[in-house]
């Protein structure tokens, strides 16, 4: 039954389970020992009076007595100091191809040693992988895989970067700040998938030590945030835009989800200040949604959807805009916004030739902003 | 018309140290007499529950020795409940996690005769593997509540609540499933009420007991012993939101002798209570209950 649900999960998380390292998968969703979370003092909060806390980590601000955890479900207020519980215990560990983060610009064809640990700051109704989302630390299976045995998985199988990514890892910030620091010494670089529901001082810091970032906006409403993910637009607004002001890359993912997000005036509004705040060269990703968690009531997205709001984001003056979700679509590629021939071509995840050189394409010079080598 | 008992007795334990054994077993016998109007267990248990079903007891043990339902109070209750005609083996008490329900004093025992103590946690327990999806809850329910026993009592410990305003016998359930920290927005309003509407929780839940021996009235859940009383008493209903609304007023009351603001003026009040009586859950309007308290 156990090692059923995993694969089903995998397949569903788009994990392809040859290349999972996690050894006991097959117990995703048995207990934890609850002796065997992690007791390592959290950043980014403030003692109050009579044993409380107040977290400061992601716009939640959770204001918890003793004994009481925050709405993550991996910090506990114990005594009136508050702890991460999932500091180097990893439910997750796969080696993905970097394209599936999904991050086009940075380093294709490579690989990233993937890593989660359990919980999320936020409750996206559609949320694709909430059997380790969704949980506490203790109600599925983890490693020890402290900041250097990370470092030196990915060394062992031959990745050039470290993903923080599956789960929300704003909610171990710690385990990654400090993963990222020890890859950095290894010349291995660091990208987060985020929903950047996160305060700006620790994304600020974060920035520091990481290499790339992919956002997830959801929709570009607060109704939206409201509803459907429990959590607020504002700061991931403000993260994006800090993002892009910083050395790291950055790429942008919408997953579209028929009727609730998908309307193009919407779109061409969050275009526009894409293309205000922060340019038009950021890659844009227009996602598939498929039913799942909360939200099996919805048809997948219609391609046709997808393709609208892909023309819509062109036509706003956006160099890169894919698809996401849908192999061999020919938006996976890349194309040169200049002469518009194509200089990374994609099907799913198998990467065709590069025709990116120093920077620039091939066939006329453009430059194509990137992570490129 | 809603009944709600609230039984009281002085003495009966000091702050959260040693309960008086002969004290707290006459509150429960004079509880369900006034309950139920029969004096013998046999006949008021009868009229509660089901003695041939698996009945679990749900208790609340989050806060460590110091604020947790106490042993001797749910070991009691299981006690009135044989005398009642039950037999040990259909009675299990139960919380999420072996490790708090130690830390509350408690023997654990899983295969044994007797009572059964365990939590969610134990090996063979655990969570469902599907999603309950109702209203606004999506959550996966401990198989204990869902799968292991047929009726169900909440012993839940009365308590302020800085999120919730109150917790007492309808939160207690917030144990019940894998996520409750999702729960805690809005001052837990609609999430209280809707996760009680689930089939697990509404089809089954039979009586709510609320321990209000010693009651924490501010800072709550944590334990603060400047803001405890001893209070001494128990609340007992059928009616689930009734007894929460006793329980909460009786919060207000100690919060006012201690000249501490209301709930309400402190932006928590729980109005979760009159979600759940909205549903049809109960009744939370003082017209429609019937308060009979009793000092021993
Ligand atoms: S990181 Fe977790 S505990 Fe901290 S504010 Fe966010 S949800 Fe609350």
């Amino acid at each position: 039954m156990k090692r059923r649900n995993f694969l089903k999960f995998s397949a569903a998380a788009g994990i392809t389970p040859k290349r999972c390292l996690l050894p006991f998968a097959s117990d995703l969703f048995s207990f934890s020992n609850e002796s065997n979370l992690s007791k390592v003092e959290a950043r980014y909060y403030k003692k109050l009076p009579d044993r409380e806390i107040e977290c400061q980590l992601c716009p939640r601000f959770c204001k918890l007595g003793d004994k009481e955890r925050g709405y993550c479900g991996v910090r506990e207020n114990m005594g009136g100091t508050y702890y991460t519980l999932v500091y180097g215990k990893a439910c997750a560990v796969h080696v993905d191809p970097i394209e599936k983060k999904p991050l086009f610009h940075f380093l294709p064809k490579t690989t990233a040693l993937s890593i989660a640990t359990a919980g999320c700051n936020v409750n996206c109704k559609f949320c694709q992988n909430w059997e380790i989302s969704q949980v506490r630390p203790e109600q599925i299976t983890h490693i020890d895989l402290p900041p250097e045995s990370v470092v030196k998985t990915a060394q062992k199988n031959n990745c050039p970067s470290i993903a923080y990514t599956y789960s929300e890892p704003v909610i171990f910030f710690e385990y990654m700040y400090d993963t990222s620091l020890e890859a950095r010494k290894k010349g291995i670089k660091n990208v987060v998938i985020t929903g950047a529901h996160v305060n700006p001082e620790p994304f600020k810091d974060l920035l520091e030590v990481v290499d790339g970032v992919k956002i997830d906006l959801k929709a570009f409403n607060q109704d939206f945030y409201t509803k459907y993910v429990r959590g607020k637009l504002q700061p991931v607004l403000d993260a994006v835009v800090t993002a892009s002001k910083s050395q790291v890359w950055l790429e942008i993912v919408y997953l579209v989800i028929p009727t609730l997000n998908d309307t193009p005036s919407e779109i061409r509004q969050m275009c526009r200040w894409i293309k205000n705040e922060i340019g038009p060269d950021v890659p844009l990703h227009f996602s598939r949604f498929y039913p799942n968690y909360l939200m099996k009531n919805l048809p997948p997205t219609p391609i046709s959807t997808l393709e609208i709001l892909r023309n819509t984001a062109l036509e706003e003056g956006l160099n890169y805009v894919y698809i996401g979700n849908i192999p061999a679509h020919e938006a996976e590629n890349t194309y040169c916004p200049h002469c518009g021939k194509i200089i990374v071509n994609r099907t799913g995840y198998l990467i065709g030739k590069i025709n990116i050189e120093n920077g620039r394409c091939v066939f006329c010079g453009q430059e194509i902003p990137g992570f490129w080598s | 018309m809603s009944k709600v008992i609230i039984v009281r007795t002085k003495n009966i334990s000091k702050s959260n140290k040693e309960i008086n054994s002969e004290k707290l077993n006459n509150l429960y016998k004079r509880g369900f007499h006034l309950l139920t109007g029969f004096k013998d267990s046999k006949n008021s248990i009868k009229t509660l529950l089901s003695t041939d079903k698996k009945t679990g007891i749900k208790i609340n043990t989050i806060g460590g020795r110091s604020l947790s339902t106490r042993p001797k109070v749910s070991l009691f209750l299981a006690d009135h409940l044989i005398k009642g005609g039950f037999q040990e083996k259909d009675i299990l008490i139960w919380d999420r996690t072996n490790r708090e329900l130690r830390s509350a004093g408690y023997r654990l025992n899983m295969n044994q005769g007797g009572i059964k103590i365990f939590g969610t946690d134990s090996n063979t327990i655990g969570y469902d593997k599907d999603l309950t999806v109702h209203r606004s809850i999506g959550s996966r329910f401990s198989s204990i509540q869902s799968d292991i026993i047929s009726q169900s009592i909440s012993l839940a410990i009365l308590k302020d609540h800085g999120l919730a305003g109150i917790t007492a016998g309808m939160k207690n359930y917030f144990g019940s499933i894998h996520n409750p920290n999702k729960y805690h927005d809005y001052n837990c309003n609609p999430f209280v009420a809707d996760l009680f509407d689930t089939a697990a929780i509404r089809g089954k839940h039979k009586l709510t007991v609320i321990d209000a021996l010693t009651v924490q009235f501010h800072k709550g859940p944590a334990y603060h012993s400047l803001w405890t009383e001893n209070y001494g008493g128990l609340i007992m209903s059928t009616d689930p939101v009734a007894a929460d609304y006793i329980g909460w007023q009786v919060i207000e009351e100690l919060r006012k002798k201690h000249g501490l603001p209301s709930l309400k003026e402190e932006n928590r009040e729980p109005l979760y209570i009159k979600t759940a009586e909205e549903l049809g859950l109960g009744s939370a309007d003082p017209a429609n209950i019937s308060i009979i308290k009793e000092e021993i």
